[in-house]
């Protein structure tokens, strides 16, 4: 089953919550869709469940017009799940009902899972380990044991599109990193696909197939997490996803010279996209730094902050602040003069 | 993210015909509510200015040249302002302690301030006769101790001002309390350590922000006193203080041969002073709005140390003094033979009760109150969830609208509203009379007309507190119909529904006001029969009839908490 977003348009009064979305979500894929608070992402999949009508443009699911400018199909219409932020749990209903409740009334269940609903709760009980908490209402659950009620309610009905809107923004670090593991697992098992929406650029390059990096109402990117990671497309996308340092210069026969300094800097891999910008982006661990000598263009270090492995220095660089991370081995004080060039450039 | 909750409803793939329906259901609705809300007021409005001979400004400029007019004006300002005053200091002071001192048992001191709130105001007036009067409990307690007499004649200005006061701080209290917990203590932190010692920082820091809220109460403070009936009809009365309300009904039950037309003119001038009232209170609410986000900060901030004991002593000794005794005076005046014996063996007795219990008049008063407070109750939970979901859920005009249209017959003083059902009613169309003013009928709309908003607030309340999502992840299970609703949220809102049912409940159950002006004499309420108990010297009958609605009032929040308890035992850990 493949969902397909045609040329969406989404407007709130004045402002324009997305803007000509294309994409296309195949069957069984794991895809996240990555952007800061405000660039649109949740409305987009509300917009693919139904919850939001499109402006303009045309969803499809699995070869179905579901939405268009004109007509929608409801929320309760379509064969989806999501799992929700605040997991939306009925606060009077006992586990073992949440994952019942879509089993009686989700319209794409098969007879077969409907009418053996009791096997299919302990077998969903199982999956999210939940099998000793069965009874157990909402209000007697921790954060982790909440999330994986959310998350059993929307596998149980066997969906073949499940939607998840930062299910993990509401829990600690600790437990937001084995839920990581889990959501992996829980694809695994159920083959349906995922629409994963987060802000957090680490969740989306550890689960996800591909990314869509969203900013302000556009699409910045579609790649996998390594193609987003190593070869940003555009600034936006290096520094949301990769915390890059984007630097102004000439390119000239593959050779950066950045602004006022004549460097000479090869390509270690930046996309024709920014080089036609005439941009540079380099992530604060691809830069090395040594003690300036005369005749050198350096940078003088502002800030440093010890981070266990490694330092992590700001340096006051042509009238921009970069970020750079060095190991501890390598140690420098504020107000030392160094020089700056990318990893291996010699 | 706030711009997803703009647009709540998706466009029905469904195409023309449900769309027809939807149609047909909202016209009929605003239909019904102009009938019902908008029409009555315009008919009293023309009434006012339709006379014999057609439109005329007589009536307006007789009134206004009447030295009884300014002084019944005078009256209600007085007592108005007095009392709001009084509620305003009470209210602010007990929402102060309980939101921000150590003071124990909070949940207790917080049910007796609700006590002059959920007890009828009429019941309040002779109870507080029968505790601080010239032949009242206290006197008689002095007298025995030899002490000093210190009677206080409540039928007088003072005792106007002072019961209403009382009746009214629960509202200001209610207004304020929550306001005060809402503002972040580091507020007031940030003012101590910036060198404002603990009153500077109250006086530039907490009052400036809490003032919206308390404007607003004393606001509803305000308008309680223009509406209430019961306050001047028991003690303003006999001692010939007219206010609007009173004199309004005095002129309506006194048939003179322009009465209708009089009282109409004075309708729209109390009208017109309470809606504004309504206007300024809106006003100062909605810039207190931005409060909201914040959240309820229950723990104490200022311990009280040696003197908490002290100012329990003195919370306590007002509530034993305010409603304590004034209640149990009243009782066991209930019990006496004759009025103005002394306590003894010989001179208590259970006739009075008994009586009660079996005069026609009485016990069909008790039928036709319980019927009327019933059948408003019920079509109130049915109608007023209703326009509450859509309220809280789609949002759009309309269904403002309704609400602020529904809000107006609670908002004006029953005597106007009772007057523009008596002129609606009556001849629905000119020329035609279905004979609705007289019988339960008018009651009924009348009674529905005017508690319907108190059921759509307490819905609205209890489906704010449900998280859009609650609903949202039933549609995505596949049911946004009926299941939704009997499985997710009935049981969710049910515990709100019900504690409005209640109000709307006691409210019909007691009212006086509206029916004072309607009944007829098989319609008469618990009320009406309790002020012509008291109006015709049957003192001793008017106690024992209150006694028990008290009784009974107690008994049903008794039983409001009990459920409301039970329910939610499973939701709350």
């Amino acid at each position: 089953m493949t969902t397909e977003v045609v040329n969406i348009n989404k407007s709130f009064g004045d402002f324009r919550a997305l803007n000509d979305i294309n994409v296309t979500i195949n069957d069984g894929e794991f895809l996240a869709i990555l952007g800061p608070s405000g660039c649109g992402k949740t409305t987009l999949l509300r917009l693919l469940a139904g919850f939001e009508s499109p402006t303009d443009g045309m969803i499809h699911i699995n070869k179905s017009l579901v939405a268009d400018r004109k007509t929608i199909t409801q929320p309760e219409q379509r064969n989806v799940s999501m799992v929700f932020q605040s997991f939306a749990l009925w606060p009077h209903m006992t586990v073992s009902q949440h994952i019942e409740f879509p089993l009686k009334h989700h319209r794409y269940v098969d007879a077969e899972l409907r009418n053996h609903s009791k096997d299919r709760i302990d077998e969903v009980l199982k999956i999210v380990e939940l099998e000793p908490f069965a009874g157990r209402l909402p209000g007697e659950l921790s954060g982790g044991q909440k999330q994986r009620v959310s998350l059993a309610r929307a596998i149980a009905p066997k969906p073949e599109l499940l939607l998840m809107d930062e299910p993990l923004s509401n829990l600690d670090a600790e437990l937001r990193l084995e839920m990581r593991r889990e959501i992996q697992n829980l694809h695994r098992l159920t083959q349906a696909a995922i629409v994963y929406v987060t802000h957090d650029q680490g969740e989306a390059l550890a689960m996800a197939d591909r990314i869509i990096v969203m900013n302000k109402g556009h699409i910045e990117q579609i790649g996998s997490p390594e193609e987003i990671y190593h070869h940003p497309k555009t600034p936006f996308v290096a520094t949301f996803v990769g915390k890059a340092n984007i630097f102004e210069g000439t390119w000239e026969n593959n050779i950066f010279t950045p602004q006022g300094t004549n460097e000479k800097w090869k390509d270690i891999g930046v996309t024709k996209e920014l080089i036609s910008e005439n941009m540079y982006a380099l992530r604060p661990e691809q830069i090395e730094l040594k003690h300036a000598g005369q005749n050198e263009n350096f940078g003088e270090i502002l800030t440093r902050q010890f981070q266990g492995k490694e330092y992590h220095y700001s340096v006051r660089y042509n009238n921009q602040t970069v970020i750079v991370y060095r190991p501890v081995s390598e140690k420098f004080r504020v107000g030392d003069y160094v020089s700056l060039n990318p990893l291996g450039n010699h | 993210m706030t711009q997803n909750e703009q647009n709540g409803q998706g466009r029905g793939n469904e195409s023309a015909a449900p769309s027809l329906i939807r149609n047909i259901v909202r016209t009929t609705a605003i239909l019904l509510i102009i009938i019902f809300f908008v029409v009555p007021i315009i008919r009293l409005v023309l009434m006012s200015f339709i006379g014999d001979d057609g439109f005329t400004s007589e009536f307006y400029r007789e009134m206004f040249s009447q030295d009884r007019t300014y002084e019944v004006l005078k009256n209600t300002l007085i007592v108005v302002v007095g009392s709001t005053v009084i509620a305003a200091f009470l209210g602010v002071l007990f929402a102060w302690l309980l939101a921000y001192t150590d003071v124990r048992f909070k949940n207790t001191i917080q049910l007796f301030v609700f006590l002059p709130f959920i007890i009828p105001s009429y019941i309040t007036s002779l109870a507080w006769v029968e505790f601080f009067g010239p032949s009242g409990t206290l006197n008689s307690f002095m007298s025995m101790l030899g002490l000093e007499q210190v009677a206080w004649d409540l039928y007088s200005m003072s005792g106007l001002v002072f019961v209403m006061g009382i009746s009214h701080f629960p509202l200001v209290y209610l207004f304020t309390v929550n306001v005060f917990r809402r503002i972040p203590r580091e507020m007031e932190l940030a003012g101590r350590s910036s060198g404002a010692g603990t009153l500077t920082a109250f006086r530039k820091i907490v009052l400036p922000m809490a003032l919206p809220g308390i404007v607003g109460g004393a606001f509803i403070a305000f308008l309680g006193g223009l509406d209430n009936f019961g306050i001047p009809a028991f003690l303003g009365t006999p001692a010939d203080i007219p206010v609007l309300s009173t004199y309004i009904y005095q002129q309506i039950i006194g048939f003179g041969t322009s009465t209708f037309n009089t009282a109409a003119v004075m309708s729209v001038v109390l009208g017109i002073i309470a809606l504004a009232g309504m206007g300024i209170q809106w006003l100062f609410l909605r810039r207190s709005k931005r409060l909201e986000t914040t959240t309820m900060d229950y723990t104490p901030r200022h311990h009280l140390g040696k003197k908490r004991l002290m100012v329990e002593s003195v919370i306590w000794l007002f509530f034993i003094v305010t409603g304590i005794f004034p209640l149990l005076s009243m009782a066991s005046t209930s019990f006496l033979s004759a009025y103005g014996l002394d306590y003894s063996l010989e001179t208590l007795t259970f006739k009075n009760y008994s009586y009660i219990f079996t005069s026609s008049s009485t016990v069909e008063s008790l039928t036709n109150s319980v019927k009327l407070a019933s059948v408003t109750t019920i079509i109130g939970i049915l109608i007023g969830t209703m326009i509450a979901y859509y309220r809280v859920r789609k949002a759009d005009t309309t269904i403002k609208l309704i609400e602020g249209t529904i809000t107006v017959p609670y908002a004006l003083p029953g005597t106007v509203l009772a007057l523009a059902m008596i002129f609606t009613w009556m001849e629905p169309i000119p020329g035609w009379n279905p004979g609705i003013y007289g019988s339960a009928l008018i009651m009924y709309i009348a009674y529905i007309t005017r508690f319907l908003v108190l059921q759509v607030r307490s819905a609205i309340t209890a489906f704010q507190q449900l998280d859009t999502n609650i609903e949202e992840a039933s549609r995505i299970s596949g049911t946004n119909g009926w299941p939704k609703w009997r499985k997710i949220m009935v049981p969710l809102i049910t515990p709100g529904v019900l504690s409005g049912a209640l109000l709307v409940f006691l409210s019909a159950l007691t009212e006086l006001t509206v029916s004072a002006l309607l009944y007829s004499s098989t319609t008469k309420t618990i009320g009406v029969t309790i002020l012509s108990f008291q109006q015709s010297g049957y003192t001793l009958y008017a106690t024992a009839f209150s006694s028990m609605i008290v009784l009974l009032i107690v008994a049903a929040y008794c039983l409001l908490f009990i459920v409301q308890a039970i329910l939610n035992r499973k939701v709350n850990h």
